[in-house]
C-alpha cells in the first residue's frame, strides 16, 4: 500500500488547520453559510436533509486494517455508530455535527485519511477494480498508476476549479470491472507498440441528467505521457466546456457536441506542447510509487486446498459463498472474498462500527493487512488462503457480513435517495429493501445468475440505474414518489444505457414488477445465457410486457 | 398554513421556529403561521445565522406537511423512513 511521505503528512495536516480555523469562523457566525459552503465543499462536507454528511476518500478503495479501525471509531465516537461506503470508493457519514468536523480530520489525517476533493467541481477520488493486484486477468496493476494520478490531481491549482466535478477510473484488465466508460476519463491498462504499458482512453462517459457512454479517444497513451494526456483533456474542457448550465457543463457534454474527432483535435494540440514538458512521468518515479504495491509475499502453495475442499463438502452455506462471493486469485492457494454489504433487508453499502472493526481484523490476520472498498458498495479481502477461507467466512458470519449474494439480484447498488438527500426526488432504499426480502431465497437468486440491479433516488444517478441490467430512477409525480425501470444497461467494457421500458410505477408496484421480469428471463434464456445476454439477444420487449402485465394503476 | 424550518448551524439538525421565534427540535412545537405571518417569521430567523442555516418555509395541514415536499418534509421531521444501521440490524 502507498504510505504517506513527507509532503503528504504537511499537506494533510495544513488542510486540516485550515479547516478547524473555517469552521471556529463559521460556528462563530463570523461566515455566512454562503461564504462557508464552498469551503465546506472542499473538504467533503454537505448540508442533507437531517444533518451534515462528511464524504472521507478511500483512494483507489485501497484501506489498511488501522485505517478500518478509524473508520469505526470515527462512526462510533461522532456518528451515529454505522458508515456508508458509496458507488465512488469512499465512505460517507450521515450525522457529524459541524463541531466535530476538525477532531474527524484531526483522526483521519493520523491514519493517512482525508476528505480532500470528495465534492465540488474538482478531480474526484480516482477508483479502480476492486481486485487490482489480484485478479488472474491483469496486464498490470492499475494501483500505482491510480496514486500517480491522485498525487498530480491534488489540489492542482489549473484543475480546482472546473465547470463541473471530474470523475476518472483506471483498469489493468480487459474485463472492465470499475466501469470506466461511464466516467468522464476511463482509463485502461494495454500494451504499447514498443511493448511497454501504455493505456487506452476513453472519455465522456457520464450518467446523470443526460447520459453517455465514453467513447475511446486513444489507443495507446504511452504511460510515461499519461499525465500530459489527462491535463491536455482537462485543459480543453476547462476552456471549451459550459459554465453557464450546471447540467451542460460536464465533458460529455462538450465531447457530445463537439464530435470526438473534433474533440480529440483539441485534445492533441495541447498534447502536442505537454508532452515535452515536465509533466513525463520519470520512470524511477514511476517504479519508486509501484514498489508500494509489490505483491505480498504470498506463500508458494498448490493450486486447491484440501481444508478448503473438505469444508466445502461440509458445509452448504460456505459453499454457497464460496459459489458467489469467491473470487479467483492470480496467485495459486489464495483468492478474494467479496464481504457483502447487502444482507436481507438491509441498506445497501451500511456497515456498523463493530462490523467494520470486525473485517479490520480479518484483513490484518488473513488478507495482508489489505481491504478494499468496491463501487458495488461492498468490501473485499483481496489475499486470503485458500486454507483460510472457511475461518475468514466463519467470522464473517459471526459479524453478520456473509451474506453470499455478490454480482446476484440482491447486491442492489442504491444511493441514499430521499431519507438522506437533499437532492433526490423519491426514496430509494426502501425499494431496494422491498426487493431484498422478495428476492431472499438464495436457490432462487443462483438460478438467476449474475443480475445487476441500480437504484436512484433522483436524476444525478448517484446509484448507476442507466448502466443496470435492471435500473430504477426515482421520480416525483406530484407529491408522489414513482419508479421508471430501464433494462439492458451495463457497466463493463459492453457498457451500455438501459432502454426505459414505460410508464413510471408506484412504489409498491417496483419489487414485484422486477420478480416478474426476472421470471420472464427464466422462461426465455438459452443454456448458459445470463440475464443481460438474454436481454441483448431479445431486446426489452418481453420484459416490458412482464413489468406491466398486472398493472393497471400506473402514472 | 406555513411552518418556518432551518437546519441548526451547530450540528445541522432539522429546527423549526416555534413559540416567541426560538428554535424547536420537533414538529409539534412548531408555530403554524398564516402567510404573512410566516413571511415576517422568515425574514426575522434569516437574520439570525448563528441558528438557522437555509430557513424556508412550507406547508402544512393539520400541523402535518402538505403541499408538494410533504414527503421530503415528513422524512426531515422523523428521521429516516429506514431507520440506522446499527448493532442488531437495521433499527
Amino acid at each position: 500500500m502507498y504510505r504517506y511521505d513527507e509532503f503528504d503528512h504537511a499537506l494533510v495536516r495544513e488542510r486540516v488547520e485550515e479547516f478547524s480555523d473555517q469552521v471556529a469562523r463559521r460556528a462563530s457566525g463570523a461566515l455566512t453559510e454562503d461564504e462557508f459552503k464552498p469551503l465546506r465543499l472542499m473538504n467533503g462536507v454537505y448540508l442533507q436533509l437531517h444533518a451534515y454528511m462528511l464524504r472521507v476518500a478511500i483512494p483507489y478503495g485501497v484501506m489498511s486494517s488501522r485505517q478500518m479501525r478509524r473508520l469505526g471509531h470515527i462512526a462510533r465516537t461522532y456518528d451515529k455508530g454505522y458508515g456508508h461506503f458509496t458507488t465512488r470508493c469512499n465512505i460517507q457519514y450521515n450525522w457529524p455535527a459541524l463541531t466535530d468536523l476538525p477532531a474527524i480530520l484531526s483522526d483521519l489525517a493520523d491514519v493517512e485519511m482525508h476528505a480532500i476533493q470528495t465534492s465540488g467541481n474538482c478531480i474526484r477520488n480516482t477508483t479502480t477494480d476492486v481486485f487490482a493486484g489480484a485478479a488472474n486477468d491483469e496486464i498490470e496493476d492499475p494501483r500505482p498508476w491510480c496514486e500517480i494520478i491522485r498525487q498530480w490531481s491534488t489540489i492542482h491549482p489549473e484543475f480546482s476549479f472546473l465547470p463541473r466535478k471530474f470523475k476518472i477510473a483506471v483498469i489493468g484488465a480487459e474485463k472492465d470491472r470499475a466501469a470506466i466508460r461511464t466516467h468522464d476519463v476511463g482509463l485502461q491498462i494495454v500494451k504499447g507498440d514498443d511493448g511497454g504499458t501504455a493505456f487506452r482512453v476513453f472519455v465522456g462517459g457520464g450518467q446523470g441528467r443526460l447520459p453517455h457512454i465514453g467513447q475511446e479517444i486513444a489507443p495507446a497513451v504511452p504511460a510515461a505521457d499519461l499525465l500530459a494526456y489527462l491535463t491536455a483533456i482537462l485543459r480543453a474542457w476547462n476552456l471549451l466546456g459550459r459554465r453557464d448550465n450546471i447540467h451542460k457543463a460536464r465533458i460529455k457534454i462538450l465531447v457530445a457536441s463537439l464530435g470526438i474527432e473534433a474533440f480529440r483535435e483539441e485534445v492533441d494540440k495541447h498534447y502536442a506542447t505537454l508532452r515535452h514538458e515536465d509533466l513525463r512521468i520519470p520512470e524511477d518515479e514511476a517504479e519508486r510509487i509501484k514498489a508500494y504495491f509489490a505483491s505480498p509475499l504470498f506463500e508458494a502453495l498448490p493450486k486447491t486446498s484440501a481444508p478448503f475442499d473438505r469444508a466445502l463438502l461440509a458445509d452448504p452455506d460456505l459453499a454457497r459463498f464460496a459459489r458467489n462471493n469467491v473470487r479467483r486469485h492470480r496467485q495459486s492457494g489464495y483468492a478474494s472474498m467479496v464481504v457483502s454489504l447487502k444482507p436481507v433487508g438491509g441498506v445497501p453499502g451500511d456497515i456498523t462500527a463493530d462490523q467494520m472493526d470486525a473485517v479490520a481484523d480479518l484483513a490484518e490476520r488473513y488478507s495482508f493487512d489489505e481491504l478494499r472498498a468496491a463501487y458495488e458498495q461492498n468490501l473485499v479481502l483481496p489475499h486470503v488462503k485458500l486454507d483460510d477461507v472457511p475461518t475468514v467466512w466463519r467470522a464473517l458470519r459471526e459479524a453478520g457480513l456473509a451474506m453470499a449474494n455478490a454480482d446476484l439480484a440482491t447486491d442492489v447498488i442504491a444511493c441514499p435517495g430521499l431519507d438522506y438527500c437533499s437532492l433526490a426526488n423519491a426514496r430509494s432504499i426502501p425499494v431496494a429493501q422491498a426487493l431484498s426480502k422478495r428476492l431472499a431465497d438464495m436457490d432462487y437468486q443462483e438460478k438467476l445468475g449474475p443480475v445487476r440491479i441500480n437504484m436512484s433516488g433522483c436524476i444525478n444517478a448517484c446509484g448507476h440505474h442507466h448502466v443496470g441490467h435492471i435500473g430504477v430512477l426515482g421520480v416525483d409525480r406530484k407529491g408522489e414518489e414513482y419508479y421508471q425501470i430501464t433494462v439492458g444497461g451495463a457497466p463493463d467494457e459492453q457498457a451500455a444505457l438501459g432502454d426505459i421500458v414505460g410508464k413510471s410505477l408506484p412504489a409498491d408496484e417496483v419489487a414485484p414488477a422486477i420478480q416478474r421480469t426476472l421470471d420472464r428471463y427464466l422462461q426465455i434464456r438459452t443454456d448458459g445465457e445470463r440475464f443481460i445476454d438474454t436481454v441483448r439477444r431479445v431486446g426489452p420487449d418481453p420484459f416490458r410486457d412482464a413489468i406491466y402485465e398486472t398493472l393497471d394503476a400506473t402514472a | 398554513m406555513k411552518i418556518v424550518t432551518a437546519n441548526r448551524l451547530s450540528d445541522g439538525r432539522v429546527i423549526y421556529v416555534g413559540l416567541d421565534n426560538e428554535p424547536v427540535e420537533h414538529i409539534d412545537k412548531a408555530s403554524v403561521l398564516d402567510d404573512t405571518a410566516a413571511e415576517v417569521v422568515l425574514a426575522e430567523v434569516a437574520g439570525r445565522p448563528d441558528v438557522f442555516v437555509n430557513p424556508y418555509l412550507f406547508e402544512v395541514q393539520d400541523h402535518a406537511p402538505s403541499g408538494r415536499d410533504r414527503l421530503k418534509e415528513r422524512i426531515r421531521s422523523a428521521g429516516p423512513t429506514v431507520g440506522h444501521s446499527v448493532a442488531g440490524g437495521v433499527g
